[in-house]
């Protein structure tokens, strides 16, 4: 058996707590389509290293291959060149030991909030009874509690996303992938679930690849942010934050975090990404 | 109160009904039409009651066999438009075979049908299977192509194989379209099974409008007509209960 598929094979089993994956990605570049004209270069090369038990966030403008990465990270699309190590074993095909909160949540519509979260109990032929009050818990955690049987579109769009974010977690997998998960929400919804993602992962120490276009997120909530640069994407800039945790809802109370959103967006005006 | 208005809202199409009947009644009468041309309602109404037998004999005959017909049709359409989304080779193997099928005018294979199969029921079963499986494929197709393509990315990275990815995924998600294939396609089920039973049959809806004729004994005829749009109403809200049954989430 090669490394690949017994990565695949020890993903596939059952829930186990136990601290975050690693992640090791090198050179990893993604080209969409074939040829040199109707070849588009999305990203890199670009490497990614992302320690068990961290918090990463990924920040660029828009189109610079954020959501790109996250894909090649999961496994979900295959990487152009390079290659990426998900806990130490060559990536080769879709991680399941994962919880992925896409962009615009991705619920099924056609079931309701605790059968979408559920889908992964349903699906990995985990124990019912378990995930049932994993589930419970985190509907009450992440302030949802109530809208279990309602169907996605009779929720608001921060409803969606929690229950999305409930769904990524439900089977306590040991990386969590967010794809801006709180971009569609309202300001005030945005700082209350970046401080309930912050206590969950302050509880569980899963691995967080974070992405956003916020620099109040990722300094809200990362060990560390890379800076993205414009498509074709690269990492240009690492920024450790230190600061200590749980981070308030009104980050202007740290003077560093001010000098932390201000690198960033020196780092964007450099790079050309604002043009005033 | 709201249950009154309820009923009588029920009551209404009813009452519609009943009062074009009174016209049809009246006019019939007073213009004296011949009752082999028009017959009054009270013609035929007395005929269904005393025909009432025989009606419902031929009528379950008739409506077994649009089930059949219907499923015949409808299962194949859905496996096949799931294939057709799915597979590009699929696509370019059984779409050209399925376009010229549906050119062809598949009445007019009855009597092939006849050569083939015999004279009972399978040939009545397999036309109306021909005629019905369009429909529900063009629905199907465009159901399981309509699916975001981001869904998979879900599937696939909650480990689903290919069997939890269709029962789980692909088919809820295409139900609603499929669904609207059916509701037009267990109408036509019902003209068809009828006119094939035309061609050749002992028992059937279609066997009596024959013999009907044959006496020219319209007044019948009105009453096997009023039967087999009974038939249809019935089958067309079977359909739609159970869309409501299996698609909860499509009445919110």
């Amino acid at each position: 058996m090669d490394k690949g598929n017994s990565a695949a094979m020890s993903s596939s089993s059952p829930v186990r707590a136990m601290v975050g994956a690693s992640i090791v990605a090198s050179g990893i570049t993604k080209v969409y389509g074939h040829g040199t004209n109707a070849a588009l270069h999305a990203l890199g090369p670009m490497g990614l290293n992302v320690k068990p038990g961290e918090f990463v966030s990924l920040i660029g403008p828009s189109g610079c291959g954020k959501s790109t990465t996250l894909l090649l990270v999961s496994g979900l699309e295959s990487v152009t060149e390079g290659k990426i190590e998900f806990d130490g074993q060559i990536l080769r095909k879709p991680i399941s030991d994962v919880g992925i909160v896409f962009q615009d949540h991705l619920l099924l519509d056609f079931r309701t909030a605790l059968k979408n979260v559920m889908l992964q109990q349903e699906i990995r032929g985990l124990d019912a009874a378990e995930l049932r009050a994993r589930a419970d818990m985190l509907f009450d955690r992440l302030g949802i509690a109530g809208s279990e049987g309602r169907y996605p579109r009779q929720l608001s769009g921060g409803m969606r996303q929690r229950v999305s974010i409930a769904r990524a977690l439900v089977h306590d997998p040991s990386m969590l992938l967010m794809d801006e998960p709180f971009g569609a929400l309202d300001a005030i919804t945005r700082t209350q679930s970046r401080h309930d993602l912050e206590m969950l992962w302050m509880e569980t120490q899963k691995t967080v690849l974070f992405i956003t276009h916020s620099i109040e997120e990722a300094v809200g909530l990362s060990d560390r942010v890379l800076v993205m640069s414009k498509s074709p994407g690269m990492i240009v800039e690492e920024i450790k934050i230190d600061l200590p945790r749980p981070r308030p809802a009104h980050l202007g109370e740290y003077p560093e975090f001010a000098q932390y959103a201000e690198r960033i967006y020196q780092i964007f005006a450099k790079l050309g990404v604002y043009k005033f | 109160m709201s249950t009154g208005i309820r009923t009588s809202r029920a009551l209404e199409p009813v009452l519609w009904f009943a009062g074009l009947l009174l016209i049809w009644q009246i006019l019939v009468r007073a213009f004296e039409v011949p009752i082999f041309v028009l017959p009054a309602p009270t013609d035929f109404l007395a005929d269904l009651i005393e025909e009432r037998h025989r009606l419902a004999l031929h009528g379950l005959i008739t409506t077994k066999l649009i089930l059949y017909g219907f499923i015949a049709g409808a299962l194949p359409g859905v496996v096949l438009g799931y294939l057709i989304a799915k597979f590009r080779l699929a696509e370019q193997i059984l779409y050209p075979i399925v376009v010229f099928i549906q050119g062809l005018p598949k009445i007019t294979l009855a009597p092939l049908m006849l050569v083939w199969f015999g004279f009972a029921d399978t040939p009545k079963v397999i036309l109306t299977g021909l005629i019905t499986f369009f429909p529900v494929l063009v629905d199907s197709v465009a159901g399981f192509k309509s699916i975001d393509p981001r869904q998979y990315y879900l599937s696939k990275s909650v480990g689903a194989s290919w069997w939890q990815t269709f029962r789980l995924f692909e088919l809820p998600s295409a139900a609603p379209q499929i669904f609207s294939g059916l509701r037009i396609t267990i109408v036509i089920a019902v003209t068809v099974v009828i006119v094939v039973e035309w061609l050749n049959s002992q028992n059937g809806l279609g066997y009596l409008v024959l013999r009907a004729m044959d006496g020219t004994n319209t007044p019948f005829l009105f009453a096997i007509l009023f039967v087999a749009s009974l038939i249809g109403v019935v089958l067309s809200f079977g359909v739609a209960f159970l869309e409501r049954l299996l698609l909860p989430w499509r009445r919110i």
